[in-house]
């Protein structure tokens, strides 16, 4: 991480990154219906997965790759279990 | 010489789909980064071939991440694919690659 | 940390991006799940090649192939569940 091109580069993904998840919770906050909740929910957690990702490299450690597995299985379980109970609540 | 023909398929089948993923991805960055949006949506339903359930899972989700189309939903008898389109003045060529993605899965199962 | 991979992670991102600016502007709930499911998974494929090519490891490639696996399989089906519960509860005007 010396040269100025590749910090460049990755603080600019973070930026983007953070830009992402700004706009994401707006949506969110907003949303007019639930259902358009669920889907920036799930954006949130994908947003969140790429944040540890980027973190990983910055640090170079590789032990943060383990947190991607496990969050992108809970994002799945959350995600379905919320709209089924959308469906089921009438 | 059977077997090697289904290899062949089965090793072609993820570059076509990777091909694909490209391809969705520019065209749903450009139509969205673009002020105006040519989209417009809908819905069209497509006769399905295959009736497995790993068929169909290997056909609805290439189907979600090709060029503006998302699978909706399947009904009780395996009949028809219920398809969301992003752009729907261009529902024949949409159908019929629907259809190519279809044979392809059709020549890997059989 | 080679070009390549700085690369890779900043295209990542930017696909993270479009999708959300996506989410923003399109105009009814189907057509935000085009945006959120297609383009999200192709920014993390992205962001994962860039850890792969950064760490150049055989375990750390293996852990990326899982997640890629786990995210493809599972983002059309979560998009599928939502866009049953829309049309169950019939709010999908604006």
């Amino acid at each position: 991480m010396e040269s100025t091109f590749e910090n460049t580069m990755i603080i600019l993904s973070f930026s983007a990154l953070l830009m992402a998840l700004l706009i994401t919770l707006y949506r969110l906050m907003r949303g007019p219906s639930s259902s358009d909740r669920i889907i920036a929910l799930d954006l949130v957690v994908s947003v969140v997965m790429g944040f540890i990702l980027l973190y990983s490299v910055l640090v170079s450690k590789e032990i943060y790759v383990d947190i991607a597995i496990v969050i992108s299985l809970i994002s799945f379980m959350g995600t379905i279990s919320i709209s089924i109970y959308l469906r089921h609540k009438k | 010489m059977n077997v090697l023909k289904k290899i062949y398929y089965i090793i072609l089948f993820p570059l076509y789909y990777l091909f694909k993923l490209v391809k969705a991805n520019l065209f749903l960055a450009w139509d969205i980064l673009t002020p105006k949006m040519m989209i417009n949506p809908g819905f069209t339903r497509i006769r399905l071939e295959i009736s497995s359930d790993f068929g169909l899972l290997l056909l609805s989700n290439p189907v979600s991440m090709t060029p503006g189309t998302l699978s909706q939903d399947i009904d009780r008898e395996r009949k028809f694919l219920e398809v969301h389109l992003l752009y729907m003045d261009q529902r024949e060529v949409t159908e019929h690659e629907v259809r190519d993605i279809m044979t392809k899965i059709k020549r890997i199962l059989e | 940390m080679t070009a390549l991979t700085s690369i890779l992670l900043f295209l990542g991102s930017v696909f993270i991006l479009i999708a959300s600016i996506g989410l923003l502007r399109f105009r009814e709930s189907f057509s935000r799940m085009h945006a959120t499911t297609k383009a999200t998974s192709f920014g993390l494929l992205l962001i994962l090649a860039g850890v792969v090519f950064y760490f150049l490891s055989f375990i750390v490639a293996i852990k990326a192939l899982l997640v890629i696996v786990f995210v493809y399989l599972t983002a059309p089906l979560a998009a599928h569940s939502i866009s049953k519960t829309v049309r169950n509860t019939g709010k999908n005007k604006r």
